[in-house]
């Protein structure tokens, strides 16, 4: 009954675009502030930046055996951020969810960001940040060329094609409310926005092209997001690391990928519908959605988690057996609990609907997702390297500030982006929010 | 050209602005680079290169070890006149080519950044001030000379022309020398005296032995040169065609030597002559084959019974029954002496040793007297001279190669006692603890650095010569006494030789000229280039029983203070007497038992740390009547519940930037008065106190429990005579595959193989590969140092090991087995580098092929190319490869220690992964050699530097395509086994699993 009311805005058209072209432009003493801690942390996350160059990774907590930690941990958590807003922004749409409308642009925006976050990894995190280049196959003079056996690799495609198409789909999708929003301002505005729209008028032709394009664009983008993290996966699942050798990666990591993403959606959405004013564009039916998908996706992650206990005993190897031992009672059991009660028990509580539509417990719930899923990642990366197939070179890890630097850069870098991205660009598409609204009786044609 | 020539320009013009105006002018445009630099340097060009040293190619120089008394012969690698690494010189009978880890850290006395750059004067507030070396030597002729008779001298320099010479100047003056070595067996001797009427160290044979007792003797450590133990060790306890050795080990804490043993005992400290005695008893009763003349001690003997003896050490007499029985039914050898058992009975325990070891019909057969090792003067004599230096009796007191402040306890008050004597001297070649109090230090010239002799024995005649240029302006101490010499004339004038290498070639005509070698320039030309004169070893004395042996007998030794636990402090496997201890090879290359490094730390039980409620890390104080010392703990089941354990060789109160401040010198707690000729380190009872912090243990060990993973595996002595394999051993393999599984990865491994026999890796090229005996492997991690010093790894420093960084492409991995819930404790040792799998886990890994395979199956890594992703690292099961974290070779090499490194290698920059290389640039540079001279390379051409140091000869390394290649039939052996297997990494490294005596009898 109430589906429909709640998926319908009530608004007008011209309102649409008022509201939203809103939020540009000025801005309150809430957005200054979160921007500004936002550069705070990027900035600790450069300096840290700088320090490792100049001295080495040695600066942070590595040791052998743990010879990735934080920094790959992070890497996969912002991949795996990426992952909701292809979901929501293609799948849906390929889906015709109507429920996605209020919230796609922004969780576009939050992959664009996620994925250009994730992409400084590999640079950041490599012993000679400044060959970084020598991962890309490039004719040289010198025959060198790269080993396409190696998942890194996999990595670089994956992640360089995640970021080419879903930025593309990100921009292309802007176009027609750039347009709008060109309509609406004034001054220098104006001309940068005309640039912005490349020539948009919103004739039924550019429309009928669009519509097309955007079609193929979300078939093109939605396979990526399977392929994707099950790329990332296999940077562990290839391995012989036990804790990384297994089957369920791919799936198991899709899963987790999209329940992370949500959950940022939520963290990001949430404060932002109130700092722009836009509690009545995105409700409480647009997160209860959500939530469902979160529920869905944190299941499969609790089955996860599960079959990869029942494989290691099953498999009746001694060095798997440990490390999953090791992982809920050896000195990271911290770490492990986390993760199962951040991602399986946390996301069990969706089941409830008073908590799917309570705001404040959503975003409460949110970070511990957030938590949780970057625990995940830790857990599998340190915990499973620090106890491998020889007991006297195992080592735990002890991060530390610079470890931790990096971390805090790597929020401040996306926030950042999509604090700024949230000022400039609208954050709700005006234009499929006004395809959600019944037809008025006579075309004013255009977009006001 | 000096700065100050150059700069002496009165046009305001120097010769540098001149060219480098005329560079620009286009006059000269070599100077154009020269202008970058403010600093001139003296540079020596390559005029007229020397004839044996062409830019490229090693030159070799025979030499001899001094960092112990055991007098192992050395070559010395030279590139482009440096020294850059130390080996064994194959012609000696001592060490057969092989060297342990502080025989080759010499190298890092050589390049010692704490060496004096000259003579050093005390000032009147204490601080030293730079002297020439003129005013140095015409001051101390002013002091001998005044001095006379009052002058003594401290040496603990061995037997050879210097001591010789040291003895006759000394001696000529009237003086009084006293030959000291911390560590000199003086217990032993007297045991000696009274057992057999001979004062000396006889020579021990163990390869001859079946059947090993080791009375807390560390033979594989410290105790009369480890390498030739090793290598006879190795010899009778390593598995070869069905026969081995059986090594039992009786003492308090399972050390090195214990740990190789297949039976350990704990029996309480100080109870080994009761043991002794009693087996003796049981053998003599028993009658097996005791010479004739032991009937006289029947009854001497006879009150001492194993009960007794169960009594006193906590065996049960069944335990002394059997291994009495068993050591005389076979060649047996039974050692004490060690200096970690050294209490006050030491005498007592040596002589009980003695008579069992001659009841059982040993002495002869594999203890040989009359062996000439070169006696020092003992403790006692060094505690006379203290009481003189107190009384002011000596005037002038000059102190060489001995460092008596570290080595004698605190309680005996060498350094106050030093302060009584009007002058003293040292000519220590860096600030030690003893040099810092002293007034006048004249650096000597380190043993690389000058010409020398020793005899370390009967029959060996070793030479030393200079293979470089002095490092540091220092002077040979023959020199110096020379100088001295003729400064003062008078009784002194005899020794007129013009320097000490004349002096040393005259002493070698004489030689010469005994043997019938007139020709001495040949003579002496051939003795240099084999490193001395080694002859065959002469037929041992016959000794029989002395009248002394008859007064055999045994009293509980007795322990200063009231603490608790007995504390008994041991020779550090690495750092010996204390003088490895600015040296950063032995400091960072882990203690063979404990796996810790640059740390002191305190041994103590796992159940009394429990009772006590300790834990490792935490640091304790040890308190004896005599002093504290505070270190953290280190729990470990191969320890007597009463006793704690510390070692020796840390707590320098000066010794240069790696040993200052680090550590605690355990002689702190003991007392400083005499034993009986000996200093009693076994000698007190400690106090433990908590302090409730906690210091992290800079050790390299994870876990050390194998969890059943089969990395070190070892079967029974039954099983190996039978030729079973491990996988029988172990009842089949541990098979979790079903059949069909098992059908698949067994034709993919069958894949594997026909893939890696086309193209490249078909047979034309070598597939090189080892083998390591882990029967003969004893983990005293010689092999460990040799790989830093050729593959020029750098040391990390305390801080980067316990955060796990450090960079051993080879490391020992030792595993514990049993121990609790009443199973015997033992442990495992397996040497780890990389296994150069040819189905390499690490290599698909790497994006940019940094890790590749080479067509003769080595796992190369190409640091050129690498970025640094670790990918590899991860992905190699046996964890052997090693990250450049930080700039390691800035600081693990501080001036002038980089002059050590090996041209040959490259030296690592950050950010890089590194790994064993199976030497690649030993087996390249082979190659080069064979195909310069049209050839064929022959087998066992090729040695890896870890292999060429092995003291028991563990490790073979070879081309694994060739069958009759060492290697290849090594890997054939039915005990041969690869560490994770199953994996199918196909690993190039065949470990040969350990054999054991135990339950067959």
């Amino acid at each position: 009954m109430t589906a429909i009311a709640q998926d319908r805005p009530t608004q007008t058209h011209a309102e649409v675009t008022r509201d939203v072209v809103a939020t540009l432009g000025t801005h309150g003493r809430g957005y200054t502030i979160m921007l500004g801690g936002a550069v705070a942390l990027f900035l600790v996350g450069l300096i840290t930046f700088v320090l490792l160059l100049k001295d080495g990774l040695g600066l942070a907590g590595y040791n052998s055996p743990v010879m990735w930690s934080v920094y790959i941990t992070t890497f996969v958590f912002w991949v795996g951020i990426g992952h909701a807003g292809t979901l929501i922004s293609a799948i849906l749409f390929l889906f015709r969810s109507p429920w996605r409308t209020a919230v796609y642009r922004a969780t576009e925006a939050m992959t664009v960001f996620a994925v250009m976050t994730a992409g400084l990894f590999p640079i950041i995190h490599i012993g000679r940040q400044w060959l970084f280049y020598w991962l890309l196959p490039y004719p040289n003079q010198r025959y060198l060329w790269v080993n396409f056996k190696s998942p890194l690799l996999w990595d670089v495609f994956a992640i360089g094609t995640y970021l080419t198409v879903s930025t593309t789909f990100l921009v292309v999708g802007l176009v027609p409310d750039i347009a709008a929003v060109r309509d609406h301002v004034s001054g220098w505005r104006k001309k940068i926005y005309s640039i912005c729209s490349i020539g948009w008028t919103g004739s039924d032709n550019q429309w009928r092209h669009y519509s097309r394009g955007y079609l193929y664009l979300a078939a093109l983008a939605t396979p990526l997001v399977l392929s994707v993290h099950s790329v990332v996966s296999w940077d562990f699942a290839m391995a012989l690391v036990p804790g990384w050798h297994g089957t369920i990666f791919a799936p198991y990591f899709v899963a987790g990928a999209i329940y992370s993403g949500v959950g940022m959606v939520f963290t990001l959405l949430i404060p932002l519908r109130k700092v722009l004013h836009l509690e009545h564009m995105i409700t409480v039916y647009h997160l209860e959605n959500l939530a469902k998908l979160t529920l869905f996706t944190g299941s499969i992650l609790f089955y996860a988690y599960a079959i990869e206990y029942f494989v290691a005993w099953y498999s009746g190897v001694p060095a798997e057996q440990t490390t999953f031992y090791l992982r809920a009672f050896g000195p990271m059991w911290w770490a492990g609990w986390t993760m199962i009660i951040c991602n399986a028990f946390v996301s069990q509580l969706f089941w409830f609907k008073k908590i799917r539509t309570n705001i404040t417990a959503l975003f409460i719930l949110s970070i511990f997702i957030n938590i949780g899923m970057w625990f995940e990642r830790f857990v599998i990366i340190v915990g499973s390297l620090g106890n491998d197939h020889i007991p006297f070179a195992w080592g735990q890890l002890n991060p530390n500030w610079a470890d931790w630097g990096i971390l805090a850069g790597s929020f401040g870098w996306f926030l950042m982006y999509f604090l700024l991205f949230a000022r400039t660009f609208p954050i709700v598409a005006i234009q499929e929010i006004k395809e959600m609204i019944p037809m008025p009786r006579k075309r004013t044609g255009g977009h006001r | 050209m000096s700065k100050e020539n150059t700069e002496d320009t009165s046009q305001g013009i120097d010769r540098r602005k001149f060219l480098s105006v005329a560079g620009v002018a286009g006059l000269g445009t070599v100077a154009l680079s020269g202008c970058s630099t403010d600093r001139i340097e003296k540079l020596i060009p390559y005029m007229v290169g020397d004839e044996d040293n062409v830019p490229g190619i090693a030159t070799y120089y025979a030499s001899t070890c001094t960092e112990c008394p055991a007098g192992c012969s050395l070559h010395v690698k030279t590139r482009e006149a440096r020294a850059i690494k130390l080996e064994g010189n194959p012609g000696s009978p001592i060490n057969r080519g092989r060297l342990c880890a502080r025989g080759q850290a010499g190298l890092q006395g050589l390049y010692n950044p704490g060496r004096l750059s000259g003579p050093q004067l005390r000032n009147a507030d204490g601080s030293f001030s730079d002297v020439s070396w003129d005013e140095a030597i015409t001051l101390l002729a002013e002091r001998v000379g005044a001095a006379g008779a009052s002058v003594a001298v401290v040496s603990g320099a061995g037997a050879g022309t210097f001591s010789d010479l040291l003895a006759a100047w000394v001696g000529a003056l009237g003086g009084r020398l006293v030959r000291y070595q911390p560590f000199d067996n003086e217990a032993l001797r007297a045991a000696n005296q009274q057992v057999f009427g001979r004062n000396e160290v006889p020579t021990y044979d163990f390869a001859k032995a079946e059947y090993i007792l080791s009375f807390g003797t560390d033979f594989l450590e410290t105790w009369l040169g480890q390498v030739e133990n090793q290598h006879g060790f190795a010899e009778s306890h390593g598995f070869r065609d069905g026969h081995m050795a059986k090594h039992v080990y009786l003492g308090h804490r399972m050390d090195l030597t214990g740990m190789n043993a297949d039976e350990w005992h704990a029996i309480h400290p100080g109870s080994d002559a009761a043991v002794a005695l009693a087996m003796a008893n049981v053998i003599l009763s028993e009658r097996n084959r005791a010479p004739n003349d032991a009937n006289t001690l029947r009854s001497v003997l006879a009150p001492f019974t194993p009960e007794r003896a169960a009594e006193e050490s906590g065996l049960s007499p069944e335990a002394i029954r059997l291994v009495a029985r068993e050591f005389a039914s076979q060649p047996s050898l039974a050692v004490a002496g060690g200096i970690a058992s050294q209490h006050r009975g030491a005498t007592e325990a040596c002589a009980a040793v003695n008579v069992l070891n001659y009841v059982a019909g040993n002495v002869g057969q594999t203890i040989h007297f009359g062996s000439g090792r070169p006696q020092g003067d003992g403790y006692g004599a060094l505690e006379e001279l203290a009481a003189a230096m107190d009384a002011g009796s000596v005037d002038v007191l000059i102190i060489h190669e001995a460092n008596p402040v570290h080595s004698v306890p605190r309680a005996a008050n060498f350094a106050a006692r030093m302060a009584k004597v009007g002058f003293t001297v040292s000519t220590s070649s860096v600030m030690d603890d003893t040099a810092a109090h002293a007034d006048l230090v004249l650096p000597n010239l380190h043993a690389l650095e000058r010409w020398d002799d020793l005899q370390p024995r009967d029959g060996v005649h070793a030479l030393l010569q200079p293979v470089m240029m002095p490092v540091r302006d220092g002077k040979a101490a023959g020199d110096v006494l020379l100088e001295v010499a003729r400064a003062v004339g008078g009784p002194l004038a005899q020794f007129d030789a013009a320097s000490f290498e004349v002096y040393l070639k005259d002493r070698w005509a004489a030689v010469g000229r005994q043997r019938g070698r007139h020709d001495f320039r040949v003579f002496w030309t051939e003795s240099l280039a084999s490193g001395g004169l080694f002859d065959e070893p002469a037929v041992g004395d016959v000794v029989r029983l002395a009248p002394g042996a008859r007064n055999v007998g045994y009293q509980r030794p007795t322990f200063d203070g009231e603490g608790d636990l007995v504390f008994a402090p041991y020779p550090s496997s690495m750092l010996y007497d204390g003088r490895g201890a600015n040296k950063p090879w032995l400091l960072e290359n882990p203690d063979p038992v404990t796996k810790i490094t640059w740390q002191s730390w305190i041994e103590i039980h796992p159940d009394t740390a429990r009772q006590l409620d300790v834990r490792e890390g935490e640091v304790v104080q040890l308190v004896s009547p005599h002093g504290t010392i505070e270190a953290p703990v280190y729990p470990y089941l191969g320890i007597h519940p009463g006793v704690v354990a510390t070692p020796l060789g840390l707590g320098h109160t000066a010794y240069g930037q790696y040993a200052d401040g680090r550590g605690v010198n355990a002689l702190d707690l003991l007392g400083g008065e005499d034993g009986g000729g000996f200093l009693p380190y076994l000698s007190t009872r400690v106090e433990l106190r908590k302090t409730r912090r906690f210091q992290k243990l800079a050790k390299t060990e994870g876990n050390p429990r194998q969890l059943g993973r089969g990395i070190a595996e070892a079967m029974p002595f039954a099983a190996a005579v039978e030729g079973k394999t491990v996988a029988e051993v172990h009842g089949g393999p541990h098979e979790v595959n079903t059949e069909l599984e098992q059908e698949a990865i067994v034709g993919w491994a069958e894949a594997q193989r026909e893939k890696s026999l086309e193209g490249d890796y078909a047979g034309e090229h070598p597939n090189w590969g080892m083998a390591i005996d882990l029967s003969r492997c004893t983990g005293c991690s010689a092999c460990v140092t040799a790989c830093y010093a050729e593959n020029n790894i750098p040391t990390v420093g305390e801080r980067e090991v316990v955060r796990g960084r450090e960079l051993s492409w080879l490391r020992i991995e030792r595993y514990f087995e049993g121990g609790e819930d009443g199973e015997p404790f033992s442990t495992r040792v397996v040497p780890m580098m990389c296994q150069h799998c040819d189905n390499a886990p690490c290599e698909p890994v790497c994006p940019v092929f940094a890790a590749y395979h080479t067509p003769d199956g080595l796992n190369a890594q190409v640091y050129n190319r690498c970025v640094g992703t670790r990918y590899c690292g991860n992905n190699c099961p046996y964890k052997v490869r090693y990250f450049n974290w930080l700039s390691y070779a800035h600081l693990g090499f501080d001036d002038p220690l980089q002059l050590q490194l090996n041209p040959d290698v490259t030296v690592r920059a950050r950010g890089i992964m590194e790994k064993c290389t199976f030497c690649i640039q030993r087996i390249r540079g082979a190659q080069n050699t064979a195909r310069m001279e049209d050839r064929q390379l022959a087998d066992g051409e090729v040695v890896t530097a870890c292999a060429q140091a092995c003291p028991s000869g563990a490790i073979v390394f070879g081309d694994m395509n060739d069958p009759n290649s060492r290697v290849a039939r090594a890997g054939q052996d039915h005990r041969g086994y690869h560490v994770l297997g199953d994996l199918n990494v196909r690993p190039s490294v065949t470990y040969l699993a350990k054999v054991q005596h135990g339950g067959e009898h």
